[in-house]
């Protein structure tokens, strides 16, 4: 109704999007992390297409080493593992399974973070409870809750994916009701609310899309450290079962091959740095551009 | 500081509580009914009817809760489905290699890390400090388990330099010192890149404070100011930041023991949840909480004794 009488909240974003755009492409370290991360999702995506092998297809030829090794078949580029399963193959759906993995926690976590931050900060009256839930919330350690699900739930992805969640909830509520506190303080939404405008398009419209960049930013940096903390949940065994592939689950697998066919453990873990590193160095890039108030945490 | 402490307490309160409530309902999961258990195989209805109604099993479910409360804060745990010992008594053999695993990976990861980030501080935006800062982000973006694969096939394995398997020892013994040193060095890499990085930015923020100027002006040596001005005042954060990566530290810990089975607390989760020994399990999560609650409890404590202002706003 009111709408369009009003200008609109002023969008942080796109005021920013293309001096930052700018300063990404200057910052060559950025840069290439971002390019790195967006090949490593695409061959991910493609994993059924760029796949050689059935990442399944037991064969024969257990161990063998990768093409710049001794003993290497041809068509095994980055050689098998104890099943004479192809590594490439399980390397690509891996990948697949640990960016799933954390996105879904990432998604699911920082949503309902967000929100409880957003209602925190423009219902004062329960501010004070959702942060005593935030502050019991983080002091569960995320391993933890990982390992009680599993207990609980079973071993599985779903319980790794619910362990994740939840540990993200509190610290992107508290982010993001830091955010939400300084717009509210904004005249925009004294001038929302004096025409009549509804909490909920108050909420949405104004408040949500103007945290939006702090959320972000914040959830590129977690994003690393929830791989992290996946793929140690599915090394120790509590993750997604065999023979389906996950990156942690992987490395585990080649442990008890380290000795004579270390290339089974050492790929996909190398792969996880990759991903997180590239994660760590764009998240940091992104957080020095939009919100450097959140240097600390 | 007792407010301080004490607000922090209560907070632990409600965790505690989930903790023990998470624990319960992780008994609830046993398959068998544990008064057919105890009759035994020959065992009449009416039998174990009694010995249901002894241990409180046909009460309802939080009447059974407040049991189970009982039972824990008198320190009994249950028995294991698997090995049919006392979980208090496996819990109580784990303890202490972890206990001295994490001690032995803080007291060489600390100084490090606080080394490390007042040389980068020091050099700000020099060579050494984008060193440091990539040792520091590279360490928190590698896998714990990646370190100790590594570690183990080159250090233990290939160059035969140290043992790599299990305990060999308490901590004061010559045989239990090599077989910690794998473990505690894999911990604490993944523990120095968080710790200098902390420490490089709280020195930043402290070089800039008004009485290191004045130090500086009245002619003190750069050694000086750093070690005693600068230093000291950037502890404090980091003291509060080592504190917030206790949950880090303690899964880093359950991955370390388990790759060099390292007979700890960690260890015995993991393998208790595989097993599916849920009174194993329920113990061994138990203790890792109050674990986590304690080192934040310490944290809190030491931060109260290092920042007097904490004692006057409580």
């Amino acid at each position: 109704m009111a709408d369009a009488t009003l200008p609109a909240a002023p969008a942080r974003r796109r005021r920013i999007a293309s001096p930052m755009l700018r300063r990404i492409l200057r910052d060559r370290l950025a840069l290439a992390a971002a390019i790195l991360l967006g090949l490593i999702c695409i061959a991910a995506i493609l994993a059924p297409w760029l796949a050689p092998f059935d990442p399944y297809n037991t064969t024969r030829r257990p161990f063998v080493p990768p093409r710049w090794s001794e003993g290497s078949l041809p068509q095994y580029w980055l050689g098998t593992d104890g099943q004479g399963r192809d590594m490439l193959s399980r390397l690509l759906y891996g990948t697949r399974l640990t960016l799933v993995m954390g996105l879904a926690s990432v998604i699911v976590g920082g949503g309902i973070g967000a929100l409880f931050g957003l209602l925190s900060a423009y219902y004062r009256r329960i501010d004070p409870y959702v942060m005593r839930f935030a502050d019991i919330l983080l002091s569960f350690p995320a391993i933890l809750l990982g390992l009680a699900l599993a207990a609980v739930v079973g071993p599985g992805l779903t319980a790794i994916v619910i362990a994740l969640s939840i540990a993200t909830i509190p610290d992107v509520a508290r982010i993001t009701r830091s955010a939400a506190i300084v717009v509210m303080g904004q005249d925009y939404m004294e001038a929302g609310r004096a025409v009549g405008l509804s909490d909920r398009t108050l909420i949405w419209r104004y408040l949500a899309l103007n945290c939006l960049s702090s959320v972000f930013v914040f959830l590129t940096l977690r994003f690393g450290q929830i791989i992290l903390i996946g793929a140690a949940l599915s090394f120790l065994g509590l993750g997604v079962r065999p023979p389906e592939a996950e990156l942690g689950m992987m490395a585990s697998l080649g442990r008890d091959a380290l000795f004579f066919a270390p290339h089974i453990a050492m790929l996909p873990s190398l792969m996880i740095v990759m991903i997180v590193l590239c994660a760590n160095v764009l998240g940091d890039a992104l957080r020095d551009l939009l919100d450097p108030r959140l240097r600390n945490t | 500081m007792l407010n301080h402490v004490a607000s922090r307490l209560a907070l632990s309160v409600p965790v505690l509580f989930g903790v023990l409530l998470f624990g319960f309902l992780l008994l609830q999961l046993v398959p068998a009914d544990p008064a057919a258990i105890i009759a035994g195989p020959t065992a009449s209805p009416e039998l174990i009817a009694e010995i249901r109604k002894d241990l409180g099993l046909d009460r309802p479910i939080f009447v059974q809760f407040a049991l189970y409360m009982s039972r824990v804060l008198q320190g009994d745990l249950g028995v294991s489905l698997i090995s049919n010992t006392r979980v208090t008594e496996d819990l109580g053999e784990a303890i202490g290699p972890t206990v001295e695993l994490m001690f032995a990976c803080l007291v060489w990861a600390i100084p490090v890390g606080i080394a490390l980030g007042t040389i980068a501080a020091v050099n700000r935006g020099r060579f050494l400090d984008r060193l440091v800062i990539a040792i520091s982000v590279a360490g928190v973006s590698t896998p714990v388990f990646f370190i100790g694969l590594i570690l183990m096939q080159y250090v233990g394995y290939q160059w035969e330099l140290l043992p790599f398997i299990g305990r060999g020892g308490p901590l004061w013994s010559l045989s239990g010192l090599a077989s910690i040193a794998l473990p505690a060095l894999t911990l604490g890499l993944i523990f120095i890149g968080p710790i200098a990085r902390m420490t490089r930015t709280a020195a930043l923020e402290v070089m800039n404070a008004d009485h290191v100027r004045t130090a500086r002006a009245k002619g003190l040596g750069e050694r000086t100011v750093i070690l005693k001005h600068v230093l000291r005042n950037a502890l404090i954060p980091v003291v509060t930041l080592i504190g917030l990566q206790a949950g880090y530290l303690l899964g880093g810990a359950v991955v370390t023991e388990t790759i060099y089975s390292w007979p700890g607390v960690g260890r015995l989760a993991v393998g208790a949840i595989l097993a599916s020994d849920f009174p194993l399990a329920q113990g061994a999560i138990l203790v890792l909480a109050l674990a986590f609650l304690t080192i934040n409890l310490i944290v809190d404590m030491l931060y109260a004794a290092l920042d007097p202002r904490v004692q006057k706003h409580g």
